[in-house]
């Protein structure tokens, strides 16, 4: 798996230089809390051999906005509209009400302090 | 312009066999946009795999998200800890590992398939293919021990070994099941009132397959050659057991069940290579490590390609468990294909992608 | 099976220009035939199912064998197994059919082999009056308990124990010597 770190501004120029159609597919985006700070993570593979698994991950404060890939990757909006509900971090123009219910507490895969 | 409608076909319906829900918009029975939502069936597994059980037991969690595909979350799971364990697994566990990922897959896209006949409207169809797939549900029980939910692969290797007379009453029921599969492929291939419903059906084409980035038989049907098993060589050797890949150009409901059909050509080939040449070694790796650092692992399920990420902390508990099922990566491109097809279609078309909810929102 | 590609063949012969459309009622004919086939349902449970001989059953248990290591508690998914302890140090064994799942993780890590082990019998079903999840939830919370309990007495007996003992060994110290104190400080009784 290899690992490329990116940051909230340059994130759509990374994403939009990497990723071609024909060459790789997008597979799900993830997040990990690590107690003051999360680290989002975008997983892309080649369809070609050898294939590999490319991530790009950044880390960033839990209140941070994530800018939304959706206009480059059509497919996005499914891993988006996940992460919004169970993690509870914001990602621009995605509600709530896909993964679980909207009046449901969000975030349950947060630590507990 | 004409008049738009807004029908649901929600949870609870007679012909659904997973609890989605779309909210279709209609002008004269056309359908011109989608809203889709799945949230019926969430069960926090995810959470209970990082704060309730230990690592080993996270194998028994795991293949209990989903009903059909089980061995191959349990399977993904095992190989994912073996990553981080930093272990390797003796040469007969692997072959046995692919033995039922195979089984697995011959029960699975039969189901599929006769979901399709019903909701088309031909049940003796359905009840035909039920018939015919008894025989795989059998050999599973007596090679793992259960119908469905068989614990057997473990962090380490696998739980049960395969004795001759089993190995030898595998492959008497596959001869037998050879000319009934020829007669499947009759009926689907040619029979013309089938295929009044399904040729043409919720079709898609290639370019737009690459850019909704789907996967599985979905994919192959349309003319994307992506399948897992091509792509991976280094945890199970499926070149090596005679793979091939199945691929069709039109992408509507009539080129999936073909793929699916042909599948199952291979799938019964590779359950032969196997049993004849299965070699002899122990069956698991002891280690008393802890789990630590960060692994992928991609595995192909019967319904496409499933992900999984880990995450350990050198204790008994992981960290962060990430699981992407296959009809995750589905939903956006199902979502865009009801365009233009008629309401009445819906539910075939619903049931040529083979959807597994219980996968999608665990 | 055979009936009807006679009739079809007799009919194409008939009339010959209609072939394609009476090939058509092929499959028609083939599911007129199925009423007169028998059913193929097993008629469970009057008659029985093929259950293979190493399937995963109920788990059986042996007293005189087990060690009490209680490692098959510790790694059972479910936590279907639970040992409670009486006062006087004796353990016992717990077993809910309903909660286990049946894979076999005890009998793979337990190390006296023959002591817990796996049947091929099918679990029966649970009645009401059996009371099997609310009793089994706090027969557990009952058993760790009482595992509490009697390490917590076994070391409080030990304190009082090691107590006694340097209390003991005090007084034994004391009493020598003062007799030691005794005899010196009159030594006609030493020397006469």
């Amino acid at each position: 798996m290899k690992k490329i770190e990116t940051t909230i501004e340059n994130l759509k120029k990374d994403i939009a230089a990497f990723y071609k159609p024909e060459l790789q597919h997008f597979m799900v985006m993830n997040a990990v809390d690590l107690g003051e700070k999360i680290e989002v993570q975008w997983f892309f593979s080649n369809y070609a051999h050898p294939c590999e698994t490319i991530c790009f991950y950044t880390l960033v404060s839990p209140e941070t906005e994530i800018p939304s890939i959706r206009d480059i990757v059509v497919s996005a909006w499914v891993a988006e509209a996940e992460l919004v509900d169970l993690m509870n971090i914001k990602v621009e123009n995605t509600q709530k009400g896909f993964v679980l219910e909207p009046d449901f507490e969000s975030g349950p895969l947060r630590k507990k302090k | 312009m004409a008049k738009q409608y807004e029908i649901p076909i929600g949870a609870q319906h007679i012909s659904l066999l997973e609890p989605l829900h779309f909210k279709f918009t209609t002008e004269n029975e056309k359908i011109v946009k989608t809203d889709a939502n799945v949230y019926y069936v969430h069960r926090g597994i995810e959470q209970a795999c990082c704060s309730k059980f230990k690592f080993r037991q996270v194998s028994f969690v795991v293949g209990r998200v989903c009903g059909l595909c089980s061995i191959s979350h349990t399977t993904a799971y095992s190989q994912v800890a073996e990553k981080l364990l930093k272990i390797e697994i003796p040469l007969r566990a692997k072959y046995l590992r692919m033995l039922v990922i195979e089984l697995d897959r011959i029960h699975s896209h039969l189901l599929c398939l006769s979901h399709v006949a019903e909701n088309s409207g031909f049940e003796a169809l359905f009840m035909k293919t039920m018939q015919y797939r008894e025989f795989s549900m059998e050999l599973l029980e007596a090679v793992c021990g259960n119908r469905i939910q068989y614990d057997f692969s473990i962090v380490g290797g696998v739980a049960r070994d395969l004795k001759p007379q089993v190995a030898q009453s595998i492959m008497e029921r596959l001869k037998k099941f050879i000319p009934q599969l020829d007669e499947l492929m009759d009926i689907y291939k040619n029979n013309w009132t089938l295929s009044l419903k399904n040729k043409g059906a919720g079709a898609i084409t290639k370019e737009d397959a690459m850019r909704l980035n789907v996967v599985g038989p979905f994919a192959r049907a349309a003319g994307l050659a992506v399948d897992v098993r091509n792509e991976t060589e280094d945890l199970l050797p499926w070149k090596e057991v005679g793979f091939e890949m199945i691929t069709e150009t039109s992408g509507d409901v009539y080129a999936r069940n073909m793929v699916r059909l042909r599948e199952l050509y291979v799938s019964i080939r590779i359950i032969e290579n196997i049993i004849n040449g299965l070699p002899e070694s122990a069956l698991i790796t002891e280690t008393k490590a802890f789990p630590d650092g960060e692994a992928t692992v991609r595995l192909e399920a019967p319904r496409g390609e499933l992900f999984y990420y880990a995450k350990g902390n050198k204790t008994q508990i992981l960290e962060r468990l990430k699981i992407k099922a296959p009809t995750f990566s589905n939903v956006a491109a199902m979502a865009e294909a009801f365009t233009g097809n008629e309401y009445g279609s819906a539910p075939a078309i619903i049931a040529s992608y083979d959807p597994c909810l219980s996968c999608t929102a665990r | 099976m055979v009936l009807h590609r006679l009739l079809l063949l007799l009919m194409i012969l008939v009339f010959p220009a209609q072939r394609d459309k009476i090939l058509i009622m092929k499959t028609f004919l083939k599911a007129i035939g199925n009423v007169f086939k028998k059913p193929v349902t097993t008629r469970y449970p009057f008659e029985k199912t093929f259950i293979p001989d190493d399937y995963r059953g109920l788990i059986g248990f042996d007293e005189n064998l087990c060690i009490w290591c209680r490692r098959c508690e510790m790694v059972c998914p479910p936590g279907a197994i639970v040992f409670s302890q009486d006062m006087e140090g004796k353990q016992t064994y717990h077993f809910n059919r309903a909660v286990c799942i049946y894979c076999g993780e005890c009998v793979r890590a337990c190390p006296k082999e023959g002591a817990i082990f796996q049947t091929a019998e099918p679990a029966p079903c649970a009645l009401k009056a059996e009371n099997i999840n609310n009793g089994w939830n706090k027969l557990f919370d009952e058993s760790l308990a009482s595992r509490e309990a009697y390490a917590a007495e076994k070391k409080r007996k030990a304190a009082e124990k090691a107590a006694a003992d340097k209390a003991a060994a005090d007084k034994a110290a004391a009493a020598k010597k003062e007799e030691e104190n005794k005899t010196g400080a009159d030594p006609d009784t030493m020397a006469g």
